[in-house]
């Protein structure tokens, strides 16, 4: 491992106003390249606030957040980032969501139309191609959601609890497509959840934060092998730790 | 769905056409036929002309062609009218919701417009372009202009910030940012601007034609049958009037439905 590709120093965000918000407070924070990071917090602790941070859609107001060693100036196609509410074009097509980033790079059609072939492919919607996303589920839409940031091969995803809004069947189904995801084609992921699980089951690691204004209240490492499965849910070291998680979090 | 609401329409339609055709049979007989016209009285007055008698007037208003070529003059202005104001009421519609600077310039300005009767801009419009067809154009395509730019403006506004924080991040500029996403958002409401100013614009039509008022138009035809007075061809006017506005609307409804299948449609 080098140097940290994400990076939060000493990071604060207040959201102004006439009882102006303390969001987060001296955070420090790094994400290592290929890493599978979980942020895992309560509801108002400040977690969307630092994902948006490296989004670059927000400026911290003390502190700095930095890409690769670079301060984060802006939003870009290098960090792929779903956000929490839905976000999929209603007037595209399945097939025009995915291909929305490579056309905002001016690829020709041809490179569009192979990348989004093998998106569909990797998500499994082939029969959903061509239609628009009032036909789709919640999941589904999701995941295209996911795979369309991932069209133009960012190094870094930024997802801000992607599966929060979804029932617990389906949330476990995504996550076994998104660690598949994840598996072949490696890339650093900042996972914001509330739900512990979750992040266990998907990380490498898991920062958990404390109540707003939010700092880091504990870590751990997830050193349980991959693939992971069903089964890995009820393994002994997986249920060890998510009590140890639990314990840190309602403490 | 347009279906559905052509089956009502023609429900609704039809039960007026019978309740009408009772009233006017029974009054007939009932009502005076000689009213007070606040310096005279005028004989032979059907206040609710039976069904028989809007036919006959209306076979006369056909053969003689004044209905035809009231109807394909009308017609013409407020389409002149309506392709004109909503062209010019959108683009600025667009550039005010997209250029937050130019909201501020253009406030003020629509506001005032919003609020002026077509009525009022009537001698203005006459003393600046004259008694042809420029002032009557042009009446009807500023009150479509104003109707349209809040129709836009509204649109752009409300794209909610989740479809702009996205696209951006996808790496999106202004320009496909505005094509792709700000534009389809909108497209929704500016085709319901759109429907409700079609409508203002019969509503303007029958004042403008009172400009230079002259054969064949409807909004003449209503003033001249007002004049006698003739109830028939009123009703007549007034009908075929109706007819129109719910053409237009037809047709805008169609385009709206194939523009925006992607919608999810409620009812």
């Amino acid at each position: 491992m080098t140097a940290p590709l994400l990076e939060a120093q000493g990071v604060g965000y207040t959201y102004p106003g006439t009882t102006p918000t303390r969001a987060l407070e001296g955070l420090n924070l790094a994400v290592n390249d290929g890493e599978f990071l979980a942020l895992l917090g309560p509801v108002g602790c400040g977690k969307t606030t630092l994902l948006r941070m490296f989004a670059g859609f927000l400026r911290p107001t003390q502190g700095t957040v930095r890409c690769a060693g670079a301060t984060i100036d802006g939003p870009g196609w290098q960090k792929g980032y779903v956000l929490q509410e839905e976000s999929i074009f209603p007037w595209m097509t399945v097939r025009e969501n995915l291909e929305f980033g490579l056309l905002a790079k001016g690829a020709d059609p041809a490179a569009r139309r192979a990348a989004s072939d093998e998106l569909i492919r990797l998500i499994g919607l082939s029969a959903f191609e061509g239609t628009y996303p009032k036909e789709l589920s919640a999941g589904m839409s999701k995941m295209v959601e996911v795979a369309r940031v991932l069209a133009t091969d960012p190094s870094i995803l930024l997802l801000d609890e992607p599966f929060g809004a979804l029932d617990s069947q389906t949330r476990a189904r995504l996550q076994d497509a998104l660690s598949r995801l994840w598996e072949q084609r490696r890339k650093t992921v900042l996972f914001v959840t509330h739900d512990a699980e979750e992040a266990l089951y998907l990380a490498d690691r898991i920062v958990v934060l404390t109540q707003r204004p939010g700092r880091i209240k504990a870590q751990f490492a997830v050193q349980i092998p991959r693939p992971r499965s069903f089964e890995t849910r009820f393994s002994p070291e997986f249920v060890a730790l998510k009590r140890q998680v639990l314990e840190a979090t309602a403490a | 769905m347009v279906a559905l609401r052509m089956r009502r329409a023609a429900v609704a339609l039809g039960a007026l056409v019978v309740l009408y055709g009772i009233a006017a049979e029974l009054g007939r007989g009932r009502l005076p036929d000689r009213i007070w016209m606040g310096s005279h009285y005028v004989d032979n007055i059907q206040l609710l002309p039976t069904w028989r008698s809007l036919a006959e007037e209306g076979a006369f208003l056909l053969e003689s062609d004044i209905l035809a070529s009231s109807v394909a003059v009308s017609t013409r202005r407020v389409l002149a009218g309506l392709l004109l104001g909503s062209l010019v009421g959108i683009l600025l519609g667009l550039a005010t919701g997209w250029a937050w600077r130019l909201e501020a310039l253009a406030d003020p300005w629509v506001t005032f417009f919003r609020f002026t009767p077509a009525l009022a801009l009537l001698p203005l419009f006459v003393t600046w372009f004259g008694y042809g067809e420029l002032s009557k154009v042009l009446l009807i395509a500023s009150s479509v202009a104003v109707v349209t730019l809040l129709g836009a403006h509204h649109g752009v506004r409300t794209v909610p910030r989740a479809y702009i924080d996205a696209a951006t991040s996808l790496g999106a500029g202004r320009s496909l940012l505005f094509r792709r996403v700000v534009l389809p958002f909108a497209l929704p409401h500016i085709f319901a601007s759109v429907r409700v100013a079609t409508g203002l614009a019969w509503v303007t039509i029958v004042v403008a034609e009172l400009i230079d008022a002259k054969m064949p138009s409807l909004g003449y035809l209503l003033a001249l049958s007002g004049a006698y007075p003739r109830v028939p061809t009123m009703l007549i006017a007034l009908a075929t009037v109706g007819a129109l506005v719910l053409a237009f609307d037809l047709v805008l409804l169609l385009i709206h439905a194939r523009s925006t299948r992607w919608m999810r449609r409620t009812a």
